[in-house]
């Protein structure tokens, strides 16, 4: 089959699949709501509790899981491929060590730097991860030729043992209260509750997307080697950059908005290079969909399964992706 | 009497003079880890016999010269042991500390996280371990009785259904903390005339969303800052935080309270006036 | 087509020159090979003519324009690399290996068309390894995926092909068939090819040109018959052999005899 028509069923499949999760998401919760009532315009705003929440906490809680889950998985695939290693995921680089440490601290020392809409914990999250990102990029960079995939892993995995030790200090350091909530926000939560963070992560995450969008064939020579890439006439330092600090930029918004959710950059990468092949012009829009997707339904879960309560939806990741890399292991042994 | 039986005579008399003395001796170094039981010390007049308290004690005032031993998690066994304590005040989970001042034969005093009524009961306690027993009642008196006179109060009238925050992220509504249907939160909302909505979770923390706090629609929300001190824009900047759960009749009817101040969410001594706050906030 | 220029090339300021003023022409059509012991820096010389390293100083040029200043893609339309061994990190078939070839070929959002689908069969064709356009490249043999690499290269420039080591991992019979196909490629399709490596036999077979490499100097560089002496080969290995054209294989064969202590 061309590419051309791979990509067409591949997509539209996908994107089907992410459409009707993101349609039917909202209408399901903890609580029943009434969808007549939600879009009857004749209820005023204040009275209409079906509308709002549907309004005001299901629908930023699905664009929210749908916008994590989408760049958490793209990220995921690029950086995999930057990488050459499948096991490469959006948090080894370190950008989610640095969102974790601006978020500690912001609700640790209750700082107040919330701005246009976004309150303080989401803005130290996101540049604690442009922080990161400096420093990798910095430390890998300093090498004359290009950039070195060997030392951007040693620079992230240095980074991430590095801002966990302080993360765990901040934790210590804070007021009981206050380290729960440090320890509640690792675990992540897409209840955001408005539009406004969400609006303040788009441009990142669109300005992400539009290099994500020329850079599939470039990947999939790099994943050939550094030098055979070059050889094939892609200009490798300059395609390794694009991709570090896109991939990089996106995944910081993205924890920015709703926590390090873990497991969906690893497990929606492999699922679909086992259902389509491993042509990163068709890997990276299919995880994209299947992402936001799979972030969505696991949201689902996460607030219905032990109603009223809530399960963290970090936690319910886990235990999909946990599993998921037993049985990968499993299968090629 | 023979000299003998007269030396015997005043010897058995001075020992049992001197096992009475030890009985009715107080502890006189008290190490206090807890600081709820801090501050009832200094209720009962046993404040003058502490000398040296936890990192997290604020209240009352004279903390302030003392040493610090440590908490919950890390307590100094070292300096604990220099300072010479007769009585150590510990948390019932410190278990590591326990054998450790027991092998120092050092006597402790448990403390185990309760409802409202705990509270009462471990001043009390603490009040006949430390030789201030009287003071003690006369605290845990006057605790019970301004609780009950409170209930006498709102005992006719509506018990509004009442959403209890103590902890989310300051300007949004995020990671929100509630009060479940255990505890003493929970126990000091009874008290002041509330209805907790989330009265059936049997747990101590709920972590509300928005999705449940519309669902519930609680008549006031009252929020229990007891880590900040908020000034009063700062107090009204953060209620507004609710305004967008426009349909929560909290909102509508602007009854949302921020109560500000140390020693708000302390099991101490000053429970009765924390509650009569909340029984204001709540009419 | 492809000359080096007294090259000199060294990896960091404080290391010694791993190339040291070499200059060599690849003329069109001819099958260089570049030979020399491990660490004589012909891998080196390999990618300085490639232009995957700029050299310290001196000019590699390309149908006489300076590699420096062309860019990658002008440089991959014209020619192609097959290095030692392939190591993908993921799966990909073998015929989406031989169209990745065609990627300086299309513009930013161009798909593969027809045209390329067709070149790329070709190649897999020319190397004989048509028949396993949709197999998983991992799952071929070493001498299999040295032919598919060839193919790729193939369909991405067929001008001029850079090889290096191009037979070093591979059983016997696999040698030969790779050493043929290049020489097949070159004599009846005119590939221009160079090829580094330290198999004398391999030379000997099919290369027509020979740069002798030590230690990052050329020692002696001419047509393979006049350039392959018993005196170099000494020179290069420290072996005594004998060199002569070998009746049965009809090309000249370098048979070691022994050690020569230093």
């Amino acid at each position: 089959m061309s590419l051309r028509r791979r990509l067409l069923t591949v997509v539209g499949a996908f994107g089907a699949l992410a459409l009707l999760v993101l349609v039917w998401a909202p209408t399901v919760g903890s609580t029943s709501i009434d969808l007549g009532r939600v879009f009857d315009t004749s209820i005023p705003w204040a009275d209409n509790v079906d509308a709002q929440i549907f309004f005001v906490a299901r629908l930023p809680r699905v664009m929210a899981g749908a916008l994590i889950g989408a760049t958490l998985a793209a990220a995921g695939v690029v950086l995999q491929a930057l990488m050459r290693n499948p096991l490469a995921t959006p948090f080894t680089l370190g950008v989610s060590a640095g969102a974790a440490l601006g978020a500690m601290l912001a609700i640790a020392f209750r700082l107040d730097v919330g701005t246009l809409g976004v309150s303080s914990v989401p803005i130290a999250s996101f540049i604690g991860s442009l922080a990161a990102i400096a420093i990798v990029y910095g430390l890998a960079s300093s090498q004359r030729r290009g950039l070195s995939t060997n030392v951007l892993l040693l620079a992230g995995v240095t980074l991430n043992s590095f801002f966990s030790a302080l993360i765990l200090f901040v934790q210590y350091l804070s007021d009981f209260a206050e380290s729960f909530r440090t320890v509640r926000w690792l675990m992540g939560d897409l209840d955001i509750g408005s539009y406004g963070p969400i609006l303040a992560a788009t441009p990142f995450i669109l300005a992400a997307f539009a290099v994500f969008a020329v850079l599939p064939r470039a990947l999939n020579l790099l994943t050939m080697g550094e030098d055979v890439a070059a050889g094939r006439g892609v200009e490798v330092a300059r395609a390794q950059r694009w991709a570090f600090f896109s991939a990089s930029l996106a995944t910081g918004a993205a924890v920015s908005l709703g926590g390090p959710v873990g497991f969906i950059g690893i497990v929606v990468p492999h699922l679909v290079r086992l259902m389509v092949g491993s042509d990163h012009r068709v890997v990276l829009p299919a995880a994209t969909l299947f992402g936001a997707a799979f972030l969505v339904l696991c949201d689902l879960l996460a607030r219905t399964i032990m109603a009223p309560l809530e399960i963290p939806v970090g936690i319910i990741t886990a235990l999909i992706g946990g599993p998921f890399f037993l049985w990968l292991l499993v299968r090629q042994s | 009497m023979t000299t003998r039986r007269r030396r015997l005579a005043v010897l058995a008399w001075l020992s049992v003079l001197s096992l009475a003395g030890s009985a009715a001796q107080s502890p006189q170094r008290i190490i206090s880890l807890v600081p709820a039981l801090t501050e009832m010390l200094f209720t009962i007049g046993a404040g003058p016999q502490v000398v040296a308290v936890s990192s997290y004690d604020e209240d009352p005032p004279q903390v302030k010269s003392l040493p610090r031993v440590g908490a919950l998690l890390d307590p100094d066994v070292e300096r604990i042991l220099s300072l010479k304590p007769d009585l150590v005040i510990t948390y019932a989970s410190q278990t590591d500390l326990h054998a450790q001042l027991t092998r120092a034969a050092i006597p402790m005093f448990d403390y185990r996280h309760g409802g409202l009524a705990g509270i009462v009961d471990t001043l009390r306690a603490l009040g006949v371990r430390t030789g201030h027993a009287r003071e003690a009642e006369a605290a845990a008196g006057e605790i019970e009785a301004r609780l009950a006179a409170i209930r006498a109060r709102t005992a006719g009238a509506p018990r509004p259904r009442t959403l209890l925050v103590f902890g989310r992220e300051r300007g949004a509504l995020r990671n929100i903390y509630a009060s479940g249907g255990r505890g003493f939160l929970h126990d000091m909302l009874v008290a002041a005339g509330g209805t907790n909505i989330f009265a059936e979770i049997d747990r101590e923390s709920v972590q509300a969303t928005t999705e449940l706090i519309l669902a519930r629609a609680p008549e006031v929300i009252l929020e229990v800052r007891s880590s900040d001190i908020l000034s009063r824009e700062e107090a009204e900047r953060e209620a507004a935080s609710w305004r967008p759960l426009a349909s929560v009749p909290a909102v509508r009817q602007n009854r949302v309270v921020v109560l500000t101040g140390k020693g708000l969410t302390v099991p101490g001594p000053r429970v009765a006036e924390v509650v009569a706050r909340m029984a204001d906030a709540l009419r | 087509m492809l000359q080096a220029d007294n090259v000199t090339f060294r990896y960091h300021a404080d290391t010694p020159l791993v190339v040291d003023g070499v200059s060599l022409e690849v003329r069109r059509g001819d099958l260089v090979g570049i030979l020399g012991p491990n660490g004589s820096g012909k891998t080196t010389l390999l990618r300085l003519l490639s232009g995957t390293r700029v050299p310290s100083s001196g000019r590699v040029l390309l149908d006489g324009q300076e590699m420096a200043r062309l860019g990658r893609r002008e440089i991959a339309r014209r020619m192609a690399i097959v290095p030692q061994e392939t190591e993908l990190a993921f799966e990909y078939t073998v015929l989406e290996i031989v169209l990745m070839g065609r990627h300086a070929h299309l513009g930013l959002f161009e798909v593969e068309g027809p045209r390329d689908y067709t070149l790329a069969r070709d190649a897999l064709a020319a190397t004989g390894t048509g028949h396993l356009e949709t197999r998983a490249f991992h799952t071929l043999s070493g001498g299999e995926k040295q032919r598919v690499v060839i193919a790729a290269a193939l369909a991405q420039a067929a001008d001029v092909l850079l090889l290096d080591e191009p037979t070093a991992s591979l059983d016997l019979g696999y040698q030969l068939d790779v050493a043929a196909l290049l020489s097949t490629l070159n004599r009846e399709r005119g590939v221009t090819m160079a090829i580094s490596t330290h198999d004398l036999n391999l030379a000997a077979s099919i290369c027509r040109t020979l740069v002798l490499i030590r230690q990052g100097r050329v020692i002696a560089s001419g047509p393979t018959d006049e350039v392959l002496t018993p005196a170099h080969v000494r020179a290069l290995y420290d072996v005594d052999a004998d060199v002569h054209v070998h009746a049965a294989s009809g090309h000249m064969t370098v048979v070691p005899v022994r050690r020569l202590r230093p």
